[in-house]
């Protein structure tokens, strides 16, 4: 009974590792096939000619203007998130605060509620401002989306840093930026890598915030080129399946380095929340 | 630890009132640029969305107060009804495939030990992607041609290519499987981490009892777990009710409407018809509706735990 348990378990857990990673192992074949071995009967999971020619289409596109833009924005969001959102999570943890408790309030609301709902009037304020259309959009507001997690996250663990420690730097002659830079960041390590991972994959992930608040090509992001491309080469699917396996690649590959922090990170969170 | 009485011992009751005013400065002032960044691009929004939800605005252009009148339009035409309708359908739709299997997989993750992480691990990878290239990616494999991944697993079976995506029967079971593809795994985090909380004695002492292991399920698991449940539930009917872009990338809406959801009608009355007066209203709408949902469900929270305390 056991032994068909245990078995029962590992077949289940194999056919639901296959059908997450079959359909990126499907978009990787089909980016290196060429066009008339795309549509194969029966369907070929390896392809017999490998071809970057689909990746060299992209390339003729200019798409690796628009990963280098996603890439830019998201580098830019996450350090300002992180470096804004960790001050202000040592600040609420170590000092005094005026109208702390309404603060805290605020951080977890804006958390809770989704900035898709905001998006219009957004795109209203910045058409005013002056800030639709250009570099600085994007940035923006990703560090003002992500930031709320960072507090959130740097503060628990700031809080888990015994005072005790850094009035000890202190004592030893160290002024308190030195304290915080020696004691107290090594110490939230993990909140601020957790805290720049998630925030680095929600803006590179983005596509509705990046497709409503620019309009110039030379400004787009990874996904809207892709949707543009989707566009206008509809039928191309070894170029669309490049363009997936380009956007996903980044993102997939900063999640396995960092999942530790990651899941640890939202982990935590609920276990304590 | 003594450090803060030594530094404090010769001071007068004055300097130390300085001191405690100058340190609220300084924490105030280290607060202050998240909570200006928060308020600029969170708060003042909202107001500006509510505002203009008050007005007639085209493509920019504000032509003034009109009371109302947005909203009595928006909630006389039977398309918001039906947009109503179809977010409800792909919200609980989507939670009543994410939630199980989130919780089968954080059981298997749990029983399989180390092996589980790199279940759990494998599982996430999808939702590290962007939903829409994970729509791009789904759409390709759906594609209803003898070559296409999808159709040829049919043939298998004997069953010609069906187009999912352009059936207006299916194209919502369909939109709602690739959004779950994606996050369910999330979900699975914190319930295997809720699983975690729970004392092993426990089920020892059930095995003990003679308990069967749906019992021991039932009677321990579920009830323990409630609420981390109740924690995923959150934040998956959130997720789900705003999920846009798995449609924008899938269907656009379609077949006949059948996936336009209040979102998505978000999306193409402010930003692709610039009816942003209109737009608003159903932003204002949606704001609302996720307040509630937010305000509910720590009102089950908070009164669970304050149950069980």
């Amino acid at each position: 009974m056991k032994v068909i348990a245990r078995a029962a378990l590992l077949v289940a857990s194999s056919l639901a590792a296959i059908i997450v990673l079959g359909p990126l192992l499907w978009a990787l074949s089909t980016s290196l096939k060429s066009d008339n071995h795309i549509f194969a009967v029966p369907p070929r999971w390896i392809p017999d000619e490998p071809t970057l020619v689909h990746f060299r289409r992209l390339l003729a596109e200019g798409v690796h203007w628009s990963f280098l833009n996603s890439t830019i924005y998201a580098l830019g969001a996450v350090a300002a998130a992180v470096l804004v959102g960790a001050v202000a999570g040592y600040a609420l943890v170590r000092y005094p605060v005026f109208g702390k408790r309404a603060l805290l309030v605020l951080f977890m609301g804006v958390m809770a509620i989704p900035g898709y709902a905001l998006l219009l009037p957004t795109q209203i304020a910045f058409v005013k401002l002056g800030l639709f259309d250009t570099r600085l959009a994007l940035p923006i507001l990703y560090a003002a989306h992500v930031m709320p997690f960072a507090v959130w996250m740097t503060r628990a663990h700031f809080a888990g840093v015994p005072r005790e420690l850094e009035q000890a730097a202190l004592v030893d002659g160290y002024s308190r930026l030195e304290a915080v830079w020696k004691v107290i960041l090594p110490g939230a390590r993990p909140a601020l890598l957790s805290a720049a991972a998630f925030g680095f994959l929600y803006s590179w992930n983005d596509y509705i915030t990046a497709t409503t608040m620019l309009e110039s090509p030379d400004l787009r992001t990874l996904p809207v080129a892709l949707i543009f491309f989707q566009g206008f080469h509809g039928r191309d699917w070894g170029a669309l399946m490049a363009g997936v396996v380009v956007a996903t690649l980044p993102p997939v590959v900063l999640f396995l380095v960092f999942r530790r922090y990651l899941i640890g990170g939202f982990a935590e969170g609920s276990v304590k929340g | 630890m003594t450090v803060v009485p030594i530094k404090l011992a010769g001071a007068s009751a004055r300097s130390i009132e300085q001191a405690a005013r100058a340190s609220r400065r300084v924490g105030t002032a280290l607060v202050g640029p998240a909570v200006a960044v928060i308020v600029a691009v969170h708060i003042v929004p909202a107001f500006i969305g509510f505002y203009s939800s008050l007005r007639r605005i085209f493509f920019f252009a504000d032509e003034g107060f009109v009371g109302l009148s947005n909203f009595s339009a928006l909630f006389s035409d039977p398309i918001t009804w039906q947009a109503i309708g179809r977010s409800l359908a792909f919200t609980f739709g989507a939670l009543a495939l994410a939630v199980p299997l989130a919780l089968l997989a954080a059981l298997a993750v749990r029983e399989l030990g180390p092996r589980g992480r790199l279940l759990l691990t494998i599982l996430l990878v999808p939702w590290a992607m962007s939903p829409i290239v994970v729509a791009l990616l789904w759409k390709w494999i759906l594609l209803p041609s003898p070559g296409g991944l999808f159709a040829s697993i049919l043939a298998v079976f004997g069953i010609p290519p069906v187009n999912l995506l352009s059936d207006p029967a299916w194209a919502m079971p369909t939109v709602i499987a690739v959004a779950v593809w994606r996050t369910f795994a999330f979900a699975a985090i914190i319930l295997s981490a809720g699983l975690g909380q729970i004392p092993k004695d426990l089920y020892r002492a059930a095995s003990v009892d003679g308990l069967s292991v749906v019992e021991r399920f039932t009677k321990i698991t579920l009830p323990l777990l409630a609420p981390s449940i109740l924690i995923v539930l959150s934040m998956l009917t959130i997720s789900y009710f705003n999920e846009v872009q798995v449609i924008i990338g899938l269907t656009s809406g379609g077949p006949i409407r059948s996936t336009t959801t209040l979102g998505y009608q978000l999306y193409i009355t402010g930003f692709v018809e610039l009816d942003q007066g209109r737009g608003n209203a159903i932003a204002v709408v949606m704001f609302l509706i996720n307040l509630l949902l937010i305000v509910g469900y720590i009102q089950l929270l908070g009164g669970r735990k304050g149950g069980e305390a």
